[in-house]
């Protein structure tokens, strides 16, 4: 759609016909949105004042498990991200983290699984769970709340089949490169975080660069417009799918990693709901077509600043829980203000 | 939401002029979301007594059995009718915190009636106000602040999750008094006619049904009920008609925070204990309420819900997963009640794509 409006703009103002990757310059919103900007400073003064009261805060101690744990969480993340742009949500992520991470700890146990099998299988198994909720979602017409609650069971059905209702003992040290200790860093940064980083540059350049990319945001403003300007929705809507559930995938294997030698049941729960809650953080609109993969990394940060915050204040941990609700309020909040001011002006 | 309906579609159907006895009862079947659940609570039942009087189960699916199962019913179809109020007041509406309020609620009644000593009925009273504050809160973030409901409902998910933690350090109340509230699930013998029929728990006929009556009466039969499905359907036309939307979707989350707020008394008697994760832990209670409403044909959408199709979906899960149970030894049961609910949840929503296509939508 963002196409057409490039070639219709008259010659006469050469800078806003200018475009690449197929999209007219104007038209893209700036690099670092407003939201994000908010962000970096609540995150800057958090960390200012958790360093200045904790004095473990600001220790490689504290900060590497922090980047550890945003990792996977960032890294589904950038597939709800997509996803919500195009004015859908996934539900079933835990079943999926849990179909994914129980079979390559299996792998590696039962099979003595290399570092490379284990990885791709748990990425290619996440793949195809979110090939079957793209499909349904894309093709059978049925709003994306409602599969994904569907597939949410279905997922977990398998999951616990697998299980075989024990725990995974013994986990080999083979995926200690994305784990938490020693073997997990270089030059002190966690490996998990700096491939959820690369993945981030490359979403984030798709999405505000690539045509593919600015056909997301179609879809989530007006899908019927989207459709009449060409867009091939059904394909676009599964890829995204199918994306966060490789992007799942991968995440099992960070957080199998970074566990101890035991896995069990729980390795999903709640976290659909913590991904969803880093994404609106960050920005990204519920009702779709608007939202960046940026934000959503600085949600994750700060929901994970203030766990770890909360843990060294001597707070009791459930209390985290708390200011995340808030958190989710006052940056959705923020949103609506500033929306409220531009149809104002 | 990336559909566009194909309306055009509909017009190249062929049309039969005098519509025959099979394809009526197709149509009621595919557009009447209540004789479809009907129609699937029957073969499960018989499904199930098959199996039974085959030997296939390790104990016996009969009427004792089904009564018995209705004790887990209760507090489901409580709030699947709570959140089919949230869900047909439209704009997205959705409540995902409403096992969080059950949390809470049954923590401020647990410290009331077992730590202060009030007295029951003054905590039952409580336990709504305190549910149905919380739901204001929703309300108010939705209805007047404009906040998606998903979101909203996220983010007091949260809120409440951790504010019933902490409140009691994670510690259960398990005091005399609360432990002795396990006789609100006992079994009863029905008065009259209840020699030829089994014992069912009591909690049906002190909360469900009530809960059943109250709600089907404010959305069939007020004034307050028709405005909700106005606004449902179509809430800048119900402007323009001179509802107040505002308020009317506000009470919508205060109706289910109350009805969460009854339920978290109930489920404190379950447990025999006010439990600061009975509502969150695990999956939770919001997801499967959400499932069964959905699964009694109350559209995402808003404006689309009966109170009939949810009583019928709640019984229908329940003695579905009750067969299952049965089906299979040990841990397997409650697995496969998870396949179980992930099916019919997606049969049922593709079935209301299909309907959508063919005749134009369901009720």
């Amino acid at each position: 759609m963002t196409t057409t409006n490039a070639t219709t703009i008259p010659p006469a103002t050469p800078s806003s016909g200018r475009t690449r990757g197929g999209v007219a310059r104007g038209l893209l919103p700036p690099a670092v949105t407003g939201q994000e900007w908010v962000l970096i400073g609540v995150l800057a003064i958090l960390w200012v004042v958790l360093s200045l009261t904790t004095p473990a805060f600001a220790s490689s101690g504290s900060i590497q498990p922090l980047l550890s744990a945003v990792a996977p969480i960032a890294l589904m993340g950038v597939g709800m991200t997509m996803i919500i742009i195009t004015g859908g949500i996934d539900i079933s992520v835990a079943g999926v983290l849990m179909v994914t991470g129980v079979t390559s700890a299996k792998m590696l146990v039962d099979h003595d699984a290399s570092l490379l099998v284990a990885v791709l299988v748990s990425v290619a198994l996440g793949g195809l769970l979110g090939l079957v909720n793209g499909l349904l979602i894309a093709y059978g017409r049925v709003h994306a709340i409602i599969i994904t609650f569907g597939t949410a069971n279905l997922f977990q059905f398998v999951g616990r089949q697998i299980f075989a209702s024990k725990t995974v003992n013994g986990i080999p040290s083979t995926l200690d490169v994305f784990g938490r200790g020693e073997a997990g860093r270089t030059l002190g940064v966690p490996h998990s975080f700096v491939l959820m980083a690369v993945v981030v540059a490359i979403a984030w350049w798709y999405l505000r660069h690539v045509q593919h990319g600015r056909h997301l945001f179609a879809i989530g403003g007006d899908p019927v417009a989207a459709r009449l300007a060409g867009v091939n929705v059904e394909r676009r809507v599964l890829m995204t799918y199918v994306l966060t559930g490789l992007l799942v995938g991968m995440a099992a294997v960070f957080i199998v990693a970074s566990g101890t030698s035991t896995l069990d049941q729980s390795i999903g729960s709640g976290r659909e709901l913590a991904v969803i809650a880093a994404v609106v953080i960050g920005g990204t609109s519920i009702t779709g077509g608007r939202g960046s993969v940026l934000g959503t990394v600085f949600g994750a940060l700060l929901v994970q600043t203030v766990a770890s915050g909360v843990t060294q204040l001597g707070w009791p941990s459930e209390l985290s829980d708390l200011f995340v609700g808030v958190a989710i309020a006052i940056a959705v909040g923020a949103d609506l203000i500033r929306k409220w001011a531009r149809e104002r002006a | 939401m990336t559909m566009t309906p194909h309306k055009a579609h509909v017009a190249n159907l062929p049309r039969a002029e005098e519509p025959s006895l099979v394809s009526r009862v197709v149509k009621a079947v595919l557009t009447q979301r209540i004789v479809l659940l009907a129609a699937l609570l029957v073969i499960v039942l018989i499904w199930m007594s098959a199996l039974g009087m085959g030997g296939y189960l390790t104990g016996s699916y009969d009427p004792d059995y089904l009564a018995g199962s209705l004790i887990d019913a209760v507090p489901m179809c409580m709030l699947a009718l709570a959140e089919l109020v949230v869900i047909v007041s439209g704009r997205g509406g959705i409540d995902l915190s409403i096992g969080a309020i059950v949390s809470l609620t049954g923590m401020i009644f647990g410290f009331a009636y077992g730590r202060w000593g009030w007295t029951f009925w003054l905590s039952v009273l409580l336990a709504v106000v305190v549910g149905g504050l919380l739901g204001a809160i929703n309300g108010a973030l939705v209805a007047y602040m404009r906040f998606p409901a998903l979101i909203a409902t996220l983010a007091s998910y949260y809120a409440f999750k951790s504010l019933a933690l902490v409140i009691t350090n994670s510690i259960p109340i398990s005091d005399a008094n609360v432990t002795k509230l396990y006789g609100i699930t006992r079994s009863i013998e029905i008065p009259v006619i209840g020699s030829q029929l089994p014992n069912v728990p009591i909690g049906v006929f002190t909360f469900m049904v009530p809960s059943v009556v109250v709600i089907w009466l404010v959305l069939a039969r007020t004034t307050y009920g028709r405005r909700l499905f106005a606004i449902g359907t179509n809430d800048v036309a119900a402007e323009w008609t001179g509802l107040n939307v505002r308020s009317t979707r506000f009470v919508a989350y205060v109706i289910a925070g109350v009805i969460a707020g009854l339920a978290s008394v109930y489920i404190t008697g379950q447990f025999a204990s006010a439990r600061p994760d009975a509502g969150t832990s695990g999956n939770g209670l919001a997801l499967p309420a959400i499932t069964i409403a959905v699964l009694g044909g109350v559209a995402i959408t808003g404006g689309i819900g009966r109170v009939a199709g949810v009583v019928l979906a709640t019984l229908l899960v329940t003695w579905l997963d009750a067969g299952i149970l049965l089906a299979f030894t040990g841990n397997d049961g409650t697995q496969f009640q998870l396949l179980a609910l992930g099916l019919v949840l997606i049969f049922a929503a593709l079935l209301n794509g299909l309907t959508q296509r063919r005749y134009g939508g369901s009720r």
